[in-house]
């Protein structure tokens, strides 16, 4: 056939993807192997950093998975008493950036929160502080439980009842059933989130170095982080290069189990029949009260932690009327540091969001809504760094920006972030088009359109809401973003994350903590607005 | 004038599978043609090169006077000028009803008080007048199938293609939709090509049914000639449930390889001799009275004495639908006199035998010339 404006804007979108996402990445992957630096890897510091990134990040991975199916379960199969109220609360901590979440649970369970005081005071010893590793994995679980609920989640409703009643008029019992028919078919939902949650925490930044770093547990974030920062070794670059490979790799070999496993799927039937509830009977005050309170101690507990510390001048002094001011928040309102950061953040989320929006929503019409052979290689691009830690799309933005000219500016960020979030577009664009069949396009190309004008007014159309609420989703991202941005700032520039990150390091806690609560409160409310919106 | 002119027509996929072979049929103005076929026989992909979503590998489409395919032309479909409705309806639920119907009009430029006053005709047409602002969400099935056909008829298409069309849904309303599909086809006097997989629904609405098999044309006819005048086995078996056995025809008449078949030269109809296969239309199998002969044993009594057991017998409208086993043959019967029960024995006479050569050979090469009519 003849080649038309679709395949041109097929041309153009590949063009931009190889931009995005191949040339950073081939790049890396170029400098670690030129300059051969392998042999450091089983040197002391960066040995120690990777076994702790690893371990932290399978040990959080299995934490997350159990918890999560364990609420997944709960709320899904059993007639607990307010399920959808539990069900939103649980999955909050997705709506918090890991690092804030470091800094309200330092307020529960730093060595000077009021309950290890007290602990001191009676004791001798505190009770547990989260500083060092197990706080690391403690809160890495914390923070990625809900990705695993919300992928068994989906699982589970997608298993027909019938399956389950079938085992009952089979003669198993309820439980029989969950734990004969229920649970295996769930082990691929479970896998896939192990395999993701555990890829996605082995480069997290955030939390081993604000409560990993005070315990010298040093990971391979926090140590490229140190290697940028403070020339402690030759070359930098060329050495968190390698870091980066070895991550680039790990995070492959993930994605390859994922689909190793992912092959073995079982064919489910759509289910009609609403699914029946586990009756807990006389157990279900003991759970139901259970279950509130190790949801609110994981999700309310540290942003009232945040709250009290806002509120208190500094860590350890008691909570008592006379103490309480808004002093903090108005000091970290008027601080140029603080205005600066905003004023960019919030410059780079609206750019992210517009770009992976429009973009976004080419790829992911495209690659859905059209046949063609390079349609799963496009969309499998596009979709790649979300499988890959964003340490590593940093540092591959760090290699090429001198030869791209844009060493030291905040578009280095720009881009960094376009790539890293474009998934996230795509994604919402594609999944609810696959649903709707292909001939909704042909039979515009029968009323007359032409291939370019049943892309526009068809599948463009129908993606425009989910598009338009995935850069919502980027730019509330975004604008909260830590990792990518503290390793790409320019010297003396500024991100509201960086604000909030050096206010910590540098021992402002309380500062930093009302930062950290404004961004949490504005972030959910715009989360909440663009959900409401889009509805 | 012919509408639709396929010639010599060829179509292979690009992994190898060969989609259409050597397909030419003539759809004449205002003629309603169904294609049948079982999945994979090639009907769909003979309606989407039609429509131009497939490019076919030799021979040429035409419509009208117009060479829109082959001889190094290649016009897509939204030049063809043509109507169709999908099995999905394919209604797009970002637009109200008005906006769905009005597109085509929309891409050829027709001016807002025209395309106002053309969707509501079509949509009183169809049966949905007042309809116009409506989200289709709001609307049923047999609704949204309405609006994907006020949409294929609303420009005027020099040809409607309905892809499986009526498929999609439940009986009474297919029933009804059946209907008004053939009146409103009939009084715009539209050319109609129409899929399906559903051999009565083919039979009941169609001027002509082209059986489709392995991407080949297997018999072009009327309905009637279909029914009666099979041109192979195959299509007597897919069209009519027709029992197909292989043997042999002497002078005296067939006798079956390892089955107890004898028919007598007077009732066979059909030319071949030698090795044959012989196609038994349900309707010309009677049940009588079981013979005295065993079970297994080859009477020598002629039809009528053999004993068959009865597997299954469904009753019916126009006859119960009853399965033998006569001597290891499955044999099906529609008989309207007299319901037996399952197990029960009974006698089996044959009214009639169409007789074909051997399958494999001949088949094929005969089948595209009978009843094919231009």
């Amino acid at each position: 056939m003849r080649r038309d404006g679709a395949d041109a804007v097929r041309l153009v979108l590949w063009l931009i993807i190889a931009a995005l996402v191949l040339v950073p990445l081939v790049a890396i992957v170029v400098l670690a192997a030129g300059d051969n630096r392998f042999g450091l890897l089983l040197e002391g510091d960066v040995l120690e950093a990777g076994i702790n990134s690893i371990v932290s990040a399978l040990a959080s991975g299995l934490g997350a998975v159990l918890l999560g199916t364990a609420f997944a379960l709960l709320l899904e199969r059993t007639d607990l008493r307010g399920r959808r109220a539990l069900r939103l609360i649980a999955l909050s901590p997705l709506l918090v950036p890991p690092f804030v979440g470091a800094i309200a649970w330092i307020g529960v369970a730093g060595p000077v929160s009021p309950v290890n005081r007290a602990w001191s005071d009676a004791f001798g010893s505190p009770l547990w502080s989260i500083y060092g590793g197990d706080g690391v994995i403690f809160l890495l679980i914390v923070h990625s439980y809900p990705i695993a609920m919300l992928i068994v989640t989906a699982a589970l409703r997608r298993i027909p009842t019938d399956l389950e009643q079938a085992a009952r008029i089979s003669g198993a019992s309820a439980t029989g059933a969950l734990a004969t028919v229920t649970l295996p078919l769930l082990r691929p939902a479970m896998l896939s989130s192990f395999v993701l949650v555990s890829v996605g925490n082995l480069a997290d930044f955030g939390i081993p170095s604000i409560v990993g770093t005070p315990e010298q547990y040093v990971t391979l974030s926090t140590l490229v982080y140190r290697y940028i920062q403070s020339g402690t070794v030759d070359d930098p670059l060329s050495v968190v290069a390698t870091v980066g490979v070895v991550l680039l790799v790990l995070a492959i070999l993930g994605l390859v189990a994922d689909t190793v496993l992912g092959r073995r799927r079982w064919e489910l039937d759509a289910s009609t029949t609403p699914p029946a509830r586990l009756r807990l009977g006389r157990a279900r005050p003991l759970v139901g009260t259970l279950t509130w309170l190790v949801v609110s101690a994981l999700t309310v507990l540290p942003l009232l932690a945040l709250v009290s510390q806002s509120l208190l001048p500094a860590p350890g002094v008691p909570l008592t009327a006379e103490n309480v001011s808004l002093d903090n928040f108005s000091r970290v309102l008027s601080s140029p540091i603080v205005t600066e950061g905003a004023a960019n953040s919030l410059m780079l989320a609206v750019l992210a969001g517009l770009i992976c929006g429009i973009v976004g929503l080419a790829i992911g019409t495209v690659t859905t809504r059209t046949r063609a052979r390079d349609n799963a290689a496009l969309s499998a691009v596009a979709l790649f760094p979300q499988a890959i830690p964003g340490l590593v799309i940093a540092v591959a933005w760090l290699v090429i920006a001198p030869h791209i000219g844009l060493f030291n500016t905040p578009w280095l960020i720009l881009c960094a972030y376009v790539t890293s979030f474009l998934a996230l577009v795509v994604q919402s664009v594609a999944a609810p088009l696959r649903s709707i069949p292909l001939v909704a396009e042909e039979a515009a190309r029968i009323s007359g359109a032409t291939r370019l004008r049943a892309l526009f007014d068809i599948s463009w159309r129908l993606a425009l809401p989910a598009a338009l609420s995935g850069a919502v989703l980027v730019a509330l991202t975004a604008v909260r973003e830590l990792t990518l941005s503290v390793l790409l700032l320019s010297p003396g520039s500024q991100t509201l994350g960086v604000a909030i990150f050096n206010l910590q390091q540098a021992g402002a806690y309380n500062a930093a903590s009302t930062l950290s609560l404004l961004v949490t409160v504005v972030g959910l409310v715009g989360l909440g607005l663009a959900g409401r919106s889009t509805r | 004038m012919a509408s639709v002119t396929l010639s010599s027509l060829h179509l292979q996929y690009p992994s190898g599978a060969v989609g259409l072979e050597d397909i030419d049929l003539t759809v004449g103005h205002g003629e309603f043609v169904a294609l049948v076929g079982a999945s994979g026989s090639g009907k769909t992909t003979l309606l989407r090169t039609v429509a131009g979503f497939l490019s076919p590998t030799s021979g040429t489409v035409r419509l009208g006077d117009r060479v829109v395919a082959g001889d190094g032309v290649f016009v897509p479909a939204e030049s063809r000028h043509l109507g169709m409705v999908f099995q999905q309806h394919a209604v797009w639920p970002h637009m109200n009803v008005a906006r769905n119907v009005e597109y085509p009009l929309r891409r050829a430029r027709v001016g807002r008080a025209e395309r106002t006053e053309r969707v509501e005709r079509m949509l009183e047409l169809v049966g949905l007048g007042g309809y116009a602002k409506r989200d289709p969400a709001t609307l049923s099935g047999g609704q949204r199938q309405r609006v994907a056909l006020a949409r294929a008829l609303v420009a005027e298409p020099s040809v409607l293609l309905l892809d499986e069309a009526l498929s999609a849904l439940d009986e009474p309303l297919r029933d009804r939709l059946r209907l008004e599909l053939q009146s409103l086809t009939r009084s715009l006097g539209l050319t109609v090509l129409h899929v399906t997989h559903d051999r009565d629904e083919a039979l009941a609405l169609a001027d002509r049914v082209v059986v489709l098999d392995g991407g080949r044309i297997q018999q072009i006819g009327t309905p009637p000639e279909l029914v009666s005048e099979p041109a192979s086995a195959a299509v007597a078996r897919f069209l009519s449930d027709a029992t197909v056995v292989a043997g042999t025809r002497t002078a005296t008449g067939f006798r079956a390889d390892g089955f107890p078949v004898d028919v007598p030269a007077a009732l066979l109809s059909g030319a071949a001799t030698g090795d044959v296969e012989v196609a038994i239309l349900p309707e010309d199998v009677d049940l009588v009275a079981p013979g005295p002969a065993a079970d297994g044993v080859a009477a020598s009594a002629g039809p009528g004495a053999e004993s068959a057991v009865v597997v299954s017998s469904l009753y019916g409208r126009s006859g119960n639908d009853v399965i033998l086993d006569w001597g290891g043959l499955t044999l099906r019967s529609r008989t309207a006199d007299h319901r037996p029960v399952v197990g029960e024995r009974v006698g089996v006479s044959i009214r009639r035998a169409l007789v074909f050569p051997s399958a494999g050979a001949a088949v094929p090469s005969a089948a595209p010339a009978a009843g094919a009519r231009v």
